[in-house]
């Protein structure tokens, strides 16, 4: 009679240490849906970026936010439309809600403990899906930038991706800040919840999730569709960087001059 | 009888959590990971260049080091190569590196694809990868090279837009270590065939931030790279 709960406890101890182990080794799960592959957003085919940008439901947001978007809007108008800010280290790199939004095609890799997301070639964010927690975005060690800190976990078939800790500005004269579809702001304050999930074999739905307080007075939530770019060749940036900015050209050196 | 059950119950659990753990998907090696290099991780010999290639060294180093001035994403080999952690993530369909210097992402498709038609390709620092698994071994073909980003090859050498690039990658030690072995051909560089290979160590964790922003009209960098450095004296 003894014997059944000592044999019961050990059998639950087996059940529930066994998940527990995992965690521990920071070993996320074998993604749910192949999501790895080339996907292009899919545009509506407005032509204009900024009104494809905000074609979202629009955000209710702070009255300051509403003010600061006038301000720039008018600014724009008046002709301010270059960015004549020059980058330096100190400035953040990248861009999420800009990257998620464009028209090269993201190029995913989900493997079990981190996906990469990229535009085309080039690189973009990290995903942790090994069960790790947020970095402690607060902490002055934390460089932020414009991707922020993503984890994610598996919620079926669909990866549920959260997101801290972006750089509260960004290296631009004309908009100093990082826009939200619909005229919100990422910034140090913000919070991004995005749920993948495969709609179809060859087509992938994101939905975002914005919140802030000081940007948005309820949650922000739209969605994009992507479609499968079978076998498709990622592109390469190949612009010289100076020549693409030729305000930026290398400073000229002693040893040139 | 009760105890059998037990053993019974542990038995099918172990069993679930393999299972779930491995899934169907990882039976083949994972190469995903943090890897890095240490000083014992080269075995490089020098590669036997023709006599074209050898009085072109010092223009391509020239340009080599135009690129890294330039923040010009460094391309193929020096991804493999880099200073930093190199990042392996693998799917069923394709492997991504991610290296800390300045390049784009290196995709090794394994999905059974072919290398595009020379005319669709449009050269990139890291060409086109494809690779197929023979047994334990990913055995990865790259074509569609340009000619930008540092193009020099360890043993001597460099990336031309006619280089085809044969690579093996191979786990050891429990997984712990990663081999690599590169071989480069080109007529126009290589008498023959260079190949060389290089050991990688797992890492745990990799260093924040992941990408590093290079600054290409940064005046003390600029000074830095193209100074001829004064001698030292004591």
């Amino acid at each position: 009679m003894t014997r059944r709960p000592i044999a019961a406890g050990m059998v639950m101890s087996v059940l529930f240490a066994t998940p527990l182990a995992h965690a521990q080794e920071k070993k996320g799960a074998v993604p749910a849906a192949e999501m790895s592959g080339l996907w292009i957003l899919q545009d509506p085919g407005s032509g204009s970026w900024a009104e494809w940008f905000d074609n979202v439901p629009k955000p209710q947001l702070q009255p300051d936010i509403v003010a600061d978007n006038q301000r720039m809007a008018a600014s724009e108008a008046a002709g301010n439309v270059v960015n004549r800010m020059p980058r330096t280290a100190a400035c953040p790199v990248g861009n999420l809600p800009m990257m998620m939004a464009s028209s090269p095609p993201l190029n995913i890799v989900a493997s079990r403990d981190e996906v990469l997301i990229g535009a085309e070639s080039n690189r973009g964010r990290f995903v942790y899906t090994d069960g790790r927690a947020h970095r402690d975005v607060k902490n002055p060690s934390y460089v932020p930038t414009g991707f922020g800190d993503s984890i994610g976990h598996w919620e079926g078939d669909t990866l549920v991706v959260d997101t801290v800790g972006f750089a509260p500005r960004v290296c631009d004269s004309r908009r100093p800040v990082m826009l939200v579809p619909g005229g919100g702001r990422a910034k140090d304050t913000t919070h991004l919840v995005e749920r993948f999930r495969l709609a179809g074999p060859d087509e992938l739905s994101v939905t975002f999730t914005w919140e802030d307080s000081t940007v948005f007075l309820a949650p922000h939530t739209y969605s994009y569709t992507y479609k499968r770019v079978p076998e498709g060749i990622p592109i390469e940036n190949n612009e010289d960087p100076a020549a693409a900015q030729p305000d930026r050209q290398y400073t000229t050196t002693k040893a040139e001059k | 009888m009760l105890l059998r059950g037990f053993a019974a119950l542990v038995v099918l659990v172990c069993s679930t959590s393999a299972l779930a753990q491995d899934g169907a998907a990882t039976a083949r090696p994972d190469l995903s990971g943090y890897w890095e290099l240490r000083f014992d991780s080269f075995n490089v010999p020098r590669a036997s260049l023709t006599t074209a290639a050898q009085g072109a060294l010092e223009m391509r180093r020239s340009r080599d080091q135009d690129a890294i001035r330039g923040c010009v994403n460094v391309g193929m080999p020096a991804v493999m190569d880099d200073r930093g952690v190199l990042d392996i993530r693998q799917s069923p369909s394709v492997v991504g590196m991610v290296a800390r210097s300045p390049s784009s992402t290196r995709y090794i498709y394994t999905d059974g694809r072919k290398h595009p038609d020379a005319e669709e390709l449009e050269g990139t620092t890291n060409g086109h990868s494809i690779g197929r698994w023979q047994a334990e071994t990913l055995v990865v073909d790259t074509v569609g090279f340009n000619e930008r980003g540092i193009t020099a090859i360890p043993g001597g050498g460099y990336r031309t837009a006619r280089s085809h690039l044969t690579e093996s990658y191979r786990l050891a030690a429990s997984g712990d270590q990663l081999t690599v072995t590169f071989t480069w051909a080109d007529p126009t560089v290589f008498r023959t065939p260079h190949s060389y290979t290089f050991r990688y160590y797992k890492v745990r964790a990799i260093p924040e931030p992941r990408v590093l922003n290079c600054i290409q009209n940064e005046a003390d960098r600029a000074r830095f790279l193209t100074e001829r450095p004064a001698p030292a004296r004591f």
